[in-house]
């Protein structure tokens, strides 16, 4: 018994570790495996735990460099401009109505500010079910459906409100006196907020355009009802839609899956300390 | 922050208000007016109003209006081409009556129990193993969040291609260790396996979160309580129930209601892995069918707001089993 225990503490979480990291990891490693080898490798039985033979003919394909590829790579391609333009607007005309309206709440005296809060942050509760059915309707009858604008709009109305409230955190960490100082000096309240709490918050904007970049990115239900065809949709739509094709190849699959999964998967690494702050703000008391 | 000591000096100094040069700390917390005035044209208070109004307008807009129109929209029989016309309850009739809306509202009650459960269990096991701190922890925890931050549809992708009944490394890795002896198909064969292995696959994605949370709030524990608890004779099960539940109850209804309103929410992995099947089709996934590829909007309307009721019943409900107000 005496035994054991040493033993166990030698030991100790090691095993819990490893089983956390091979649940996180393995879906994401299967799919750089299968994207990195041949089908017949890929559909072997056994299967193969290691990409061999080693080929990166999948990523070629799914550029165009490979003719046998050329139409899926266009699709790819294209919608991969697709998101980029997408999240990217959503992520900049989020960024600017969030910042004005965070230091409005943060700063400033205003009437209703406690309701209009609250309203607004509310909104974050409402599912997608309340709302995708009408959006689709306004889109249409504006004849936004399948244009770049439509798509922006939506996500910066579905992400502002989040946006808002981590910009309003950060600019409340600010102490107030340097824009008091600012105010004596004579410099009115929007100058104030260009020149001295826009560089001061630098760090906080940057996490909250990285998050809204991100949420951008990996929307699935609303591009998939507000687009139909390449001009607009993303490339998570068209993930799904080669998938749903059934004749795709897996390996070429997951090479797309691989692309499409990199850049929020990117962001998350390097910012995994913003993050795991920002989601975690509320969670401790 | 490079706030100089001179700058808050000649703020203090300055004649602002009597009271603010004697005690700055206080001023620190408060909020302050400043001029609101940007022009000769612009009224003083007229800013922050204007500041405010791109994200009224924009949350109005997109998200309220739209609420109402759901709501309303519900009672109405909806047709693209033709006037809406008043039809009452008729549209709840289908939703509770039809089997298949029937099939979708049971997947998706399985979804959220299977889901709250497994993220938060997960989430606390993730959590106490992370607990404490040793060199790697950043790297590992980088790599926890990881999944949280794949796409949806990529991640159900992927999985789709693990559970694959021909070629899938689930059946190959089960026959390698001879628990299968043959290939099997997981997914739309028996339904309730279907609905399980699908929320797993959301659990993948939203456990991350949970599991932030869990340990953002175990960190927060003082260590004196476990001393206490360890003099006391608690063993280390005893602490567990006695000492870290209680404390950390907010995280998990915290953790539990995220999980709750995207599984009652679950269309992604719903659409990618189970798309043509009724057998796992979720509630969300049944208005977009209605509602997109029937274009019966009436139905599609009911469903939501129905929907939208559930999700607000439920997590008021969690909420109140769960969380309790702790101090320490």
């Amino acid at each position: 018994m005496k035994l054991l225990r040493s033993a166990g503490q030698r030991i100790g979480n090691k095993p819990a570790i490893a089983l956390v990291i091979l649940w996180s990891l393995f879906p994401l490693y299967w799919a750089a495996k299968t994207s990195l080898t041949t089908l017949a490798s890929a559909e072997g039985r056994p299967p193969k735990y290691i990409p061999a033979p080693f080929t990166i003919s999948n990523y070629k394909a799914l550029f165009g460099i490979q003719s046998s590829g050329a139409d899926i790579a266009y699709q790819f391609g294209r919608s991969l401009v697709n998101s980029t333009v997408e999240s990217g607007g959503a992520m900049i005309l989020t960024i600017l109505i969030a910042v004005t309206s965070a230091y409005a709440f943060a700063r400033l005296h205003m009437r209703f500010k406690g309701v209009i809060f609250a309203s607004v942050i509310g909104t974050l509760l409402l599912p997608a079910y309340a709302t995708l059915i009408p959006v689709y309707r306004m889109m249409s009858g504006w004849g936004l459906v399948n244009t770049y604008f439509g798509v922006i709009l939506a996500y910066t109305a579905g992400f502002v409100p989040l946006a808002m409230w981590i910009l309003y955190t950060y600019f409340q960490s600010i102490p107030a006196e340097i824009e008091e100082a600012a105010a004596v000096d004579g410099a009115s309240a929007l100058r104030t907020l260009i020149r001295i709490v826009i560089p001061l918050s630098a760090p906080g904007i940057a996490s909250a355009a990285i998050i809204t970049f991100m949420l951008g990115w990996t929307q699935f239900l609303f591009p998939l009802v507000l687009t139909s065809d390449l001009s607009s949709q993303p490339v998570t739509v068209i993930v799904a839609a080669l998938n749903g094709q059934r004749v795709v190849p897996f390996t070429l699959l997951m090479g797309a899956a691989a692309l499409a999964a990199a850049p929020p998967g990117i962001f998350a690494l390097i910012m995994n300390r913003r993050i795991v702050q920002g989601l975690t703000a509320g969670g401790v008391k | 922050m490079n706030l100089t000591p001179t700058v808050a000096d000649d703020s203090a100094a300055g004649e602002v208000t009597p009271s603010s040069v004697s005690s700055v700390r206080s001023r620190r917390s408060r909020r302050f007016r400043l001029r609101g005035s940007g022009g000769p044209g612009l009224r003083a208070g007229a800013l922050p109003y204007l500041l405010v109004m791109p994200l009224v307008a924009a949350v109005g807009v997109f998200a309220v209006y739209p609420t109402a129109l759901t709501t309303v929209g519900a009672f109405y029989e909806v047709d693209p081409l033709y006037p809406r016309h008043f039809v009452g309850l008729q549209n709840f009739r289908g939703v509770f009556t039809d089997p298949t809306t029937r099939i979708s509202l049971i997947n998706t009650l399985v979804y959220a129990a299977v889901g709250v459960a497994g993220a938060t269990i997960l989430g606390l096991a993730v959590a106490i193993t992370l607990r404490r701190r040793f060199r790697s922890r950043g790297l590992i925890l980088a790599c926890v969040v990881l999944p949280w931050a794949v796409p949806s549809v990529v991640g159900a992708v992927i999985w789709g291609w693990i559970f694959d009944p021909n070629f899938g490394v689930l059946n190959g890795a089960l026959t390698s260790a001879h628990i299968l002896n043959h290939y099997y198909v997981w997914l739309g064969l028996h339904r309730f396996l279907t609905v399980v292995l699908i929320e797993v696959v959301q659990i993948w994605q939203i456990a991350p979160i949970s599991a932030l949370i869990i340990l953002a709030a175990l960190q927060s524990i003082p260590a004196q309580l476990y001393e206490a608890a360890l003099v006391d004779g608690a063993g280390p099960w005893r602490t567990f129930r006695r000492v870290t539940i209680p404390l950390i109850r907010p995280a998990l209804a915290l953790s539990c209601v995220q999980a709750l309103v995207l599984s009652l929410n679950i269309f992604d992995q719903v659409y990618v892995l189970n798309y043509d099947a009724t057998s796992g089709s979720s509630l969300m996934l049944k208005t977009y069918v209605d509602t997109f590829s029937d274009l019966n909007f009436g139905q599609g309307y009911a469903l939501s707001l129905t929907a939208t009721l559930l999700t607000v019943v439920f997590t008021v409900t969690l909420l109140g089993l769960i969380y309790r107000r702790v101090s320490y």
